[in-house]
């Protein structure tokens, strides 16, 4: 009996760790896929967050017929890709307990939040979860961008406002319902014009409302007509309405609006991490609101970190330069540690460039180009010689960081190290090394 | 990347001739000074970087304009451009705070008498929602620069166009504080 005892306890024993390593593995087995996929994910992700962002930009910073035309064009992508993306990724939700695990592209911020902030804030979570929830929710974007070609900005409009608006105005054409107004979009429709529009609108709705009264006969042939002059006047867009619902200008003018809306707050999703699961205005306000708050508390803090470094608002215009650097690459750097990584082998550049006597500020402006190409020789060896920690992370850094300068810059870096910084780049490495042997 | 980054560029340039403004015009500067400096010279440079096309980026040079001390800053920094941005930017936006407030209130008194009448779930629900929606936005606007004096469909947009210079800008601010911070250890 007593012999017994312990056989069957080490078979029960044996039993259950077969089964917790059963459940281990599935477990395992679920986060490496996970894993895997998060990081292809991500590598993918940080060019198309930055072209994401950069198109976000272009949005605005160019003329406002393109601001629409593309607008137009990302929306209507947009649904398309999130629905398509939702459905890749039904693991993603569940995969919240991992996120610490994930490395966050682009803002590093929570790591760095955490060191500075004083009074008690909620916004290190809020902005974990902003900073990681921002990479579950950008994979659309990237198509939609390489999608924005430019085309010819009728064609688009029209294509893409008809899908748009009026997807339910095709089954009434086919119906033939000569009454209402017809769905069409006057080539060079500015963004400024279009907010005029709404009031414009029910003016020239019920216009057409008369006019079509008049004519009863093929939709088809008087919309190609109409077409064709409305073209000549490009203040105003026809409002088709839809099956079922109210024709009253008012409506008509309303929906127009209501439509607006909410396209905006599409892009307002996509750009406010975390907002992939709120549907409905009120919560998206909110996260909005959270959001703006957030960063402008950030550039609070900010500022009174950079007062309390510098005792009287000296900053060194040659520390701008590397600073430009950092602000080109780490959109691109996946690593969590990556901003101490990649400031260590800028810092070595700059003891020699403090003691560079600093030049007026026009100069500086001016020759940014220049003082990018030196800069780009002297981090090459720098990164070398920091082996003591991270040497794998480092070495993964300098690479990407190699590669991404050349990108950006287009200097090959052989060619930049014989340029005019080398004596002081080398005296930092130097200085490095000699810290690294005390150390 | 290339608008972004070109964005951020002219963000860094500008912010750092404020900064040398701000410390050439007064030496010496308490903490919490030059944390107003830095901040200021920094929502300028960002404002500007815009270059008045956008509403908020008016409705924020003009603000910081309007107090003395901040208004030279303001200036020197611009040069040439602040007329221009401040030109372009309307002024007869006061009213409609006034007339939302009492809008409010007489709307509230009604709201309840309506609600207690018809007190199906769905219109109570619809009624929440859009006060909610409201109460939001009437925030967002005291939040976004500028903001009074908009629509919702402008509003939106300028929300959009001001998140993203403001990633931008802390995405600068950070980078830069953290190579301040190695290059002083103190």
């Amino acid at each position: 009996m007593n012999s017994a005892l312990p056989e069957m306890l080490q078979c029960v024993q044996t039993s259950e760790n077969i089964a917790g390593n059963g459940t281990d593995m599935t477990v395992l087995e679920r986060q490496r896929g996970r894993l895997k996929w998060q990081q292809q994910q991500l590598q993918s992700q940080q060019l198309q967050q930055s072209y994401f962002n950069e198109n976000q930009l272009n949005l605005f910073s160019l003329s406002q017929t393109q601001h629409y035309q593309d607008l137009m064009n990302n929306d209507s992508a947009f649904r398309e890709l999130a629905n398509q993306s939702m459905k890749v990724d039904p693991d993603l939700e569940n995969g919240w307990p991992n996120f610490t695990k994930y490395p966050i592209p682009r803002t590093g911020f929570c790591g760095e939040m955490k060191g500075f902030v004083s009074s008690g804030l909620q916004t290190d979570a809020l902005e974990m979860d902003y900073s990681i929830s921002r990479t579950s929710s950008c994979p659309p974007a990237e198509a939609v961008a390489m999608a924005g070609d430019e085309k010819g900005i009728e064609s688009v409009l029209t294509e893409k406002l008809a899908s748009t608006v009026g997807r339910d105005s095709f089954k009434k054409r086919k119906a033939d319902k000569a009454q209402n107004p017809k769905v069409i979009v006057a080539g060079d429709v500015k963004v400024k014009k279009i907010k005029g529009d709404a009031e414009e609108v029910e003016s020239k709705i019920t216009e057409q409302n008369n006019s079509s009264n008049n004519r009863e006969t093929s939709a088809d042939t008087s919309k190609e007509n109409s077409k064709v002059t409305e073209v000549q006047k490009p203040d105003y867009i026809h409002v088709r309405a839809r099956r079922g619902q109210a024709t009253d200008s008012h409506s008509l003018a309303e929906r127009v609006r209501r439509e607006k809306i909410s396209e905006r707050m599409k892009y307002l999703q996509d750009l406010v991490p975390g907002c992939n699961k709120i549907t409905g205005k009120a919560g998206m306000l909110e996260e909005i609101i959270n959001y703006v708050q957030s960063l402008q508390r950030q550039v609070e803090f900010l500022s009174m970190k950079l007062a309390t470094v510098n005792p009287r608002l000296e900053f060194n215009i040659e520390n701008f330069f590397a600073k430009e650097l950092f602000s080109a690459c780490p959109d691109s750097f996946p690593s969590v540690g990556m901003p101490s990584e990649i400031v260590n082998p800028a810092y070595l550049q700059f003891n020699p460039a403090q003691q560079v006597v600093s030049c007026g500020l026009d100069m500086a402006v001016n020759s940014s180009d220049m003082g990018l190409r030196r800069t780009n020789s002297s981090p090459v060896p720098v990164p070398e010689t920091f082996l003591d920690s991270s040497s794998f992370t480092q070495a993964q850094l300098s690479t990407i960081w190699e590669t991404d300068l050349q990108n950006i810059y287009n200097v090959e870096f052989h060619q930049g190290r014989s340029s005019a910084f080398p004596s002081q780049a080398f005296t930092g490495s130097m200085e490095a090394n000699n810290l690294k042997m005390e150390m | 990347m290339g608008a972004r980054s070109s964005f951020k560029l002219e963000f860094l340039k500008k912010w750092a001739l404020g900064l040398k403004i701000c410390s050439s015009l007064a030496k010496d500067m308490s903490f919490l000074e030059r944390k107003k400096a830095i901040k200021l010279s920094a929502d300028v440079a960002m404002a500007s970087a815009r270059d008045g096309t956008t509403c908020w980026s008016r409705a924020l040079i003009a603000n910081a304009s309007k107090q003395d001390d901040k208004k030279i800053i303001v200036r020197t920094m611009l040069g040439s451009e602040f007329k221009k941005i401040t030109k372009s930017s309307s002024s007869g936006s006061f009213k409609p705070e006034k007339r939302v407030r009492s809008k409010k209130i007489l709307r509230r008194s009604c709201a309840i008498t309506r609600i207690r009448k018809t007190a199906t779930k769905r219109v109570l629900a619809c009624s929440i929602a859009k006060r909610l929606v409201k109460k939001r936005t009437q925030v967002l606007k005291g939040i976004v620069p500028g903001g009074e004096s908009m629509d919702e469909v402008s509003l939106l947009e300028e929300t959009l166009d001001y998140i993203l210079s403001l990633q931008a800008q802390v995405d600068v601010m950070r980078g830069f504080a953290n190579t301040q911070v190695l290059s002083n250890p103190k």
